[in-house]
Order: structure tokens, then sequence, then C-alpha cells
């Protein structure tokens, strides 16, 4: 390939992405989505995020993974999916980011088989399903048993009983973006491998926007006055799982962290 | 007013569905009234740790030396500490070594909880009155043991009073009895033999309603006459003279308020009928009638909501021996199953974690005798030989002390409940949410959920085992049934093993009522297949599943563990 080709073909991708960040928040190809029986948008199905923002919802480049796991556990680089790429934090809050990193291999929630919390949940590297009927909606992640029902039924916002790991959802349609307001978490979440963080006073908007009947684009705009200096959102498309025995399937973690978490109570400690 | 035929009863909540003991004396048949959870636990509690005697003519209450105590099972609002009634005495003539005796039993289950003072003892002396300690018992109920051998038995009512002169005045002018002091030094009212002793109370008295001591009931001849003359005196009615409906007891009877918010009965002579009824709530085991399933907008039955087990929490896996031939329990006797169930499972569990006790549980017991429906007898097809094998092995495996979270079973791991979700003491709820072609089901102990397709697909590959096993749903008519294969085999229920094939039936046969029947089929283990079924009620108009965190708290098993080593340790090795 020629250089003037090439470029050619760099300026004409780039504009793709121009156009496409334009676009994508808007229902621009609204004919092809899906319908479900009242005409909202039908989300059934199994979704999945494609990408690296379980490493690292920032841009990073290709580091070294955990000691003796050779190519497989290195840490591919990666686009970020925060809009920006910056997070707001306040001084101490970076701070903690940063210890936070230091001890990803021990700390993080993930590595010991706890919820993930939203939004962390979504772009996980497991399939998730959506079950939409008339009532709640409910979301089943394929890790740590991690669920959600979505109130769609509730006044919005009814206040959380008690702070959790996934936080309390409540969901409205406009027009055909499924706009879900989520609060009451327990501050103990992170945002993905690197340590990102917010504390118990989050409160995430998400925007489910069809771009036809097989990917979604997802938005999550994040408040937390404890932890940032301004809102920000992370975007990224979920596509659907087109197999056709797609399942989510059982993967219960625990045992697979209790070495981890409890290797150094048993009887022949190992750790 | 007639005073001196006065009966007098206190009732004292416990934490939860609970009877109050009615205290009686024979002579001038006082009695009190106290509300337990459980009428039958607190009869043998009260018969086991007070020497009290269990009443023969009903079987909520007790004697205690010439003083009744009747039991009334309702949820209560905590302990008596703090209300206008704190607590109840007993006396003894040797306390030291009954509060020895108490403390040796220990708090665990329904055990005795004896209250320290800031110096850590049990007991305080003083000179010229007596010895004293407090205890309460398993439903709140705070208890004053004192020594004083001019009365044995039942002592006294503390009344906690923002006035104690003006209070004492105010029972006798209503309810009689003699102005006294008791050991010269503690101005009361003798009411036969009892003791109503007033004293100040340190800030406002709570309220006695819904408390482990909920009132004190007296007795009177004639209840309008007596209504009319405290409507006079400007007594303030929590409950006009009537006959309760679906009461515990035929006799007609007001609430009247006493000074600092207590609450009194004015029982009618005659107060000894018990009514059997239960009150009105779902009967789950009778009370099916001729019902349309709702569909959902695409066309199945709609199971959508938040169900419970709460009303099948006691129900026995199988039939036992004495039930052979019964075909559903009385009312009575199911109330008082549950609440063994509730008492029997709670390992060392105070009452606050109860839901009964908590009064969340709203929903009759089921009546059903056993889980077994099939085979007829209730009972299990006896094990194979291989089945034999491998229970022995598992009970072999058991080791006294655990080396690891491997040691535990699957729930304390926080892996997984059970394969059927037999409903225990608390967080029995069960949430359906559906979608065309899926099915979700959540329980809210491990908020495990399972998402169970409805479109014909085949069964995931036999290579891919798990906990749960692989469900797969199809609708017959009005029935959800749902076959789940591919079991590991790890959490094995009833001894199954990872050859077990799995059918849930759930069928809505009220609108309140949704039926599970769960038919358990492995041949490795069983020499047939059988068949366990109860009902879930509709809960929710009392609670939403909030997220059920096991595995993220799990505290239990860094103590398990750690107690563990320390055990080791202590024993040298």
């Amino acid at each position: 390939m020629n250089d003037r080709l090439r470029r050619v073909l760099v300026a004409v991708a780039a504009l793709f992405a121009v156009v496409s960040l334009a676009v994508s928040p808007v229902a621009a190809q609204t004919a092809a989505v899906s319908r479900a029986f009242d005409g909202h948008p039908d989300l059934n199905g199994v979704w999945q995020a494609i990408g690296t923002a379980h490493w690292d919802i920032q841009d990073h480049p290709a580091s070294a993974g955990p000691a003796d796991t050779g190519a497989i556990g290195a840490i591919p680089p990666g686009q970020g999916v925060v809009v920006g790429n910056e997070i707001p934090y306040q001084p101490q809050a970076l701070e903690q980011k940063q210890q936070n990193f230091e001890n990803r291999w021990t700390d993080d929630p993930e590595i010991k088989c706890f919820m993930p919390g939203v939004p962390r949940a979504t772009y996980l590297p497991y399939p998730f399903r959506i079950i939409q009927g008339d009532k709640k909606i409910m979301m089943v992640y394929g890790f740590a048993e991690a669920n959600r029902t979505i109130h769609m039924d509730k006044e919005n916002p009814e206040q959380a009983p008690i702070d959790t790991w996934m936080g309390r959802s409540h969901g409205q349609w406009d027009g055909d973006t499924l706009v879900v307001d989520v609060h009451g978490f327990n501050g103990q979440a992170w945002f993905d491998r690197a340590g990102n963080h917010a504390s118990y006073a989050l409160v995430v908007r998400e925007r489910y926007t069809p771009m036809g009947p097989n990917a979604i684009m997802y938005e999550a705009t994040m408040e937390d006055p404890n932890t940032f200096t301004a809102p920000w959102t992370i975007r990224l498309p979920l596509y659907r799982r087109l197999e056709e025995n797609a399942q989510v399937l059982e993967f219960k973690c625990v045992e697979y962290s209790e070495d981890l978490l409890y290797g150094h109570l048993r009887r022949e400690p190992t750790r | 007013m007639n005073r001196t035929q006065n009966t007098l009863g206190l009732v004292l909540a416990t934490a939860s569905l609970v009877s109050l003991p009615v205290l009686a004396r024979a002579a001038d048949y006082h009695h009190v009234h106290v509300t337990s959870s459980n009428a039958s636990e607190a009869v043998k509690w009260y018969a086991r740790y007070l020497d009290c005697q269990p009443l023969a003519d009903r079987d909520d209450g007790v004697d205690c030396a010439g003083a009744q105590v009747v039991f009334d099972s309702r949820p209560t609002l905590g302990t008596s500490q703090r209300t206008g009634i704190d607590h109840i005495s007993f006396s003894y003539a040797d306390l030291t070594t009954k509060m020895a005796e108490l403390e040796s039993v220990g708090v665990r289950g329904s055990g005795v909880r004896l209250q320290r003072f800031a110096d850590g003892s049990t007991l305080r002396d003083v000179p010229g009155l007596f010895k004293y300690g407090f205890i309460f018992d398993p439903w709140g109920t705070r208890i004053e043991m004192v020594e004083d051998a001019d009365t044995l038995g039942f002592h006294h009512i503390h009344l906690s009073a923002t006035d104690p002169a003006a209070t004492l005045t105010w029972y006798q002018e209503m309810f009689g009895g003699e102005s006294a002091r008791l050991r010269d030094r503690l101005d009361g009212l003798r009411l036969g033999d009892i003791w109503l002793l007033a004293m100040s109370a340190e800030g406002t008295p709570a309220a006695t309603a819904g408390r482990a001591i909920d009132h004190i009931a007296f007795s009177v001849d004639n209840l309008d006459s007596a209504a009319a003359r405290m409507r006079r005196d400007g007594v303030a009615f929590l409950e006009e003279p009537a006959t309760p409906e679906g009461g515990r007891t035929s006799a007609k009877r007001a609430f009247i308020r006493g000074p600092d918010n207590v609450s009194l009965a004015v029982v009618e002579a005659g107060f000894a009928g018990v009514v059997t009824e239960m009150a009105a709530a779902v009967d789950i085991t009778t009370d099916l009638q001729p019902y349309t399933v709702p569909r959902t907008p695409w066309g199945t039955p709609d199971f959508q909501g938040v169900w419970t087990g709460d009303a099948a929490h006691g129900i026995p896996l199988q039939r036992p021996d004495d039930l052979a031939d019964v075909g559903v329990l009385t009312p009575e006797q199911a109330a008082a199953r549950r609440e063994r169930g509730t008492l029997g499972s709670i390992w060392g569990y105070e009452s606050e974690w109860r839901d009964t006790t908590l009064g969340y549980v709203k929903s009759a017991p089921s009546r059903q005798v056993a889980m077994v429906i099939d085979p007829p007898d209730g009972r299990i097809p006896p094990m194979t030989a291989r089945g034999q094998e491998l229970r022995a092995a598992a009970r072999a495996a058991r080791r006294p002390l655990a080396e690891g979270p491997e040691d535990l079973s699957s729930w304390v791991r926080c892996i997984t409940r059970s394969l059927v979700q037999t409903p225990g003491v608390y967080n029995n709820g069960f949430q359906i949410v559906q979608g065309p072609g899926h099915v979700a089901m959540q329980v809210e102990m491990l908020h495990e959920t399972r998402v169970i397709p409805t479109d014909p697909r085949p069964h995931l590959g036999p290579d891919i085992t798990s906990w749960r096993g692989d469900a797969r749903g199809r609708w017959e008519g009005d029935t959800l049934v749902v076959d789940i294969t591919n079991f590991n085999g790890r959490a094995p229920y009833q001894g199954s093993s990872d050859t077990l094939t799995m059918t849930e039936r759930y069928t809505r046969t009220g609108p309140d009522t949704l039926e599970y029947r769960f038919t358990i089929d492995d041949p490795t283990v069983w020499t047939g297949p059988w068949t366990g079924m109860f009902t879930y009620v509709r809960g929710e108009t009392q609670y939403e599943l909030v997220e059920y965190a096991c595995h993220e708290g799990n505290y239990g098993m860094t103590n398990i563990l750690s107690g563990a080593r320390a055990r080791e340790a202590e024993a040298g090795r």
C-alpha cells in the first residue's frame, strides 16, 4: 500500500469516527430497532461489551500482568471509554485511585469475587442478559451472581432502603432510550482494574440507546461531589451475542477467591 | 366498681410473635399477660428456668406458685426495658445458686441472657432490702430476680413512672389493692400476693403497646359498669368494650390507657375460653378457589412479583411417623410448628434476626403435614447401595474443625444455598420477572438468580456442569415446567449426586399463592424418584428484595477459620 492510499484510508476512517461519534447517542437507525409488544425497543437478549474498559476505562498502553502468567496475563493496550479521557478527580480522590492501582492485585473487588457495581458490571468481559417484560426489567450479569432489578413502575427516585453494591435502579423510556438512574451505592465498588473509584454519594445516569437490532450505545454519567469536581461520562457500544445458543452461564467465582481471602487461615496456610 | 374481685393480667410481648404469660394468683385470680413470639416455647422456657407449671386447661400459660402467666403469640416491637412496665420479678430463697444455674444455660437458642452491672457482676445485694439481678427471656421480657423469703415465686410488676406516687394512686382508684411498702422501703400496691411497684423512670418511659410486656390485664365482674365508671373518671379507651372477633379468647374486654402510656386490659370474668380461630390470613392449605391465572401481554401465565416461602417455614420434608394418618394440621398445630421451626433453627441468633419475631411474616402458617407428596406416604424412597456408600463417605469426610473453606457447606461459603429453597427463619423472598421467552427467578438469600429459557432449545453439552445446573422451561397449560440437568453434584440436596435430574413445576393456584413442586430423580442415589411441594405466598406489600451481599460480607468465614486455628493452637496441634 502506498503512502497516499494509506493517508486516504486513515482520513476516511477518521471521518467515520467523527460521524459515528456525532450520531451515536441519537436513534438514527430507529427503523431497524426491534420492538417489544408495547412499542418500546426490545432489549431482551444476551449482550456484551468488547474492548479493554474492564482493565482501564481510560487510555492505557500495554503493560505486564501478574508474575508468571506470561503473555496470557499481559494487559493489552486500549482506547478509553471516558468521554474526553479525563476523570475530574478531587486531589485526595486521585491519590486514592493511585493507591488502589498499586494494590490492585489484592484490593480490587473483582479479584475478590465481589459484586462489580454499576457501571462496571456492564463492561466486564462477560455476557449479561436483559429480561424486559411489562413490569420490571432485570439485568443478570455473568460474574459474581450480580444482578439488578430496574424498577419501571415506581416513583423516581424512590429512596434506596439500604446502601448496596449494585445500587437501586429506576428506569424510564426517553423515546427509544432506556434511561436508568442508579443511586444507593455503598461506595466500595471500583470502575475498573486500574482502581478508578467513587464514594457512596455516587449517582449514575445510564442511557441504553438501540443502534439497530444487535447493538446498543451505552452511556453512563457519574456524579459524586465527594470524589469528582464535575460530572463525567463513559460511552461504549454493547453487542448482542448472536450465537444461536447464547446463554449467560453460571460462573460462581467465590471458590476462586477463597485462597486470596482466607488462605492465611487455612490449617496449611497458602498465603 | 368491685375492687376485691379484680383480676390482674400482665401482657408481656416478647420479641416476636409471642404470647405473653398471664400471671394469675389462684386466690384472687390476678393474672399477667405476656406477649412472646411463641406460646409453646414460652411455656417451656418459664417452666424450665423459672419453675412454673404449665396450665392444665390451656396450652399457652404457666402457673408460677399461684400466679398465672399466659403467653400471647404475636409480633412484638422489642424488650420491655424502659417501657412503662419495665419488668416482672421472681423471687428465690437462694438467688446466688439460681443465678449461677441460669448463667450456665447460656444465651444460645432459647437460652437465658443475664444483664450485667457495670462491674461485670450479675447480682447486687442491698442491705435491708434483698439481693437482686436481671435476666431476659428470649423474647425480650426483662425479669428481675430477687431473694425475698417473704414472697417466693412471682414477686412483683415494676412500673416505670414519671410520677410514681400519682401512678400508684391511679391504679388503686381503678383496680383496688392495698397501699403498702415492700420491706418498708419501696412504695407499692398489694394486689393479692403480687406487688405492683412504681419507681421513677429515667427519662420518659416508652409506650408498652407492642413491646415484650404489652399490657397488664385486670378482670372485673361487669365490664360495662366498670367502663362507665372509668369513662366518668376521664380514662382514655384504646379499645371499646367488645368481644374480639378472631381473638384468642371469647372474653369481653376493653383496653384503656394508664399513666405513662401503659396499656391495660380490663377483662370481664370468664377470660379462660380460648378461641381456636386464627386471624384472617391466606390459608394456603385449604382455601383453594377456582382461579383464572392472569396472562402476560405476550400470552404466557404471569407469575411476576415478589413471593415468600414464609408460610411454608417449618414443614418437615418427610411425614412424621405420628402424623401418618393426618390430612392437614389444625391452625394451632401449624402455628406451633412454625414457631418450633423458628426456635429450633436459629443457632445462637437473637430474636431480632427472625422475620417472625420482627412481625414481617404476614401469612398464616401452612397446614401441610410434610413436603414430600410422592410417594404418597410422604417418605423418600430407600437409597440405593451406592447412595448409602456416598452418604457414608460424605459423613466420614467431615472434619470437626474446618481446615479450609472447602470443609464448610456451599451455603456458609456463600456459593449457593440449596437446590430447593426450603424456607427458613428469614429472607424467604422470591422474585419473578418475565420477558418473552425467559423467566428470571431470584431468591433473596445469596441473591442467586436463574434465567430460565422457555423457548425450545437443547440443554448445554454434558461437559458444562454447574452448581445449580442447566434449566430449561416450558409452559404446560398454566404451569411452568422446568427441567434441570448438568449438575456438578457439589451442592447435594438430601444426598443427591451429579446424575440428578430435577423437575420443577410452578402453578399459580390463587391470586396470592404460587405452588411449587420439585421432583428429585437420581438413580445413583435413590431407588425411585420423589416429589416435594410447598406454596409461596405473595409478599409484595411486605418488602422487596434487598441485595443479599453474602460473600462480600462473609465475616463468618474468617471467624470460623480463625476460631478453628485458635482451637488447634490450644490443643497443641
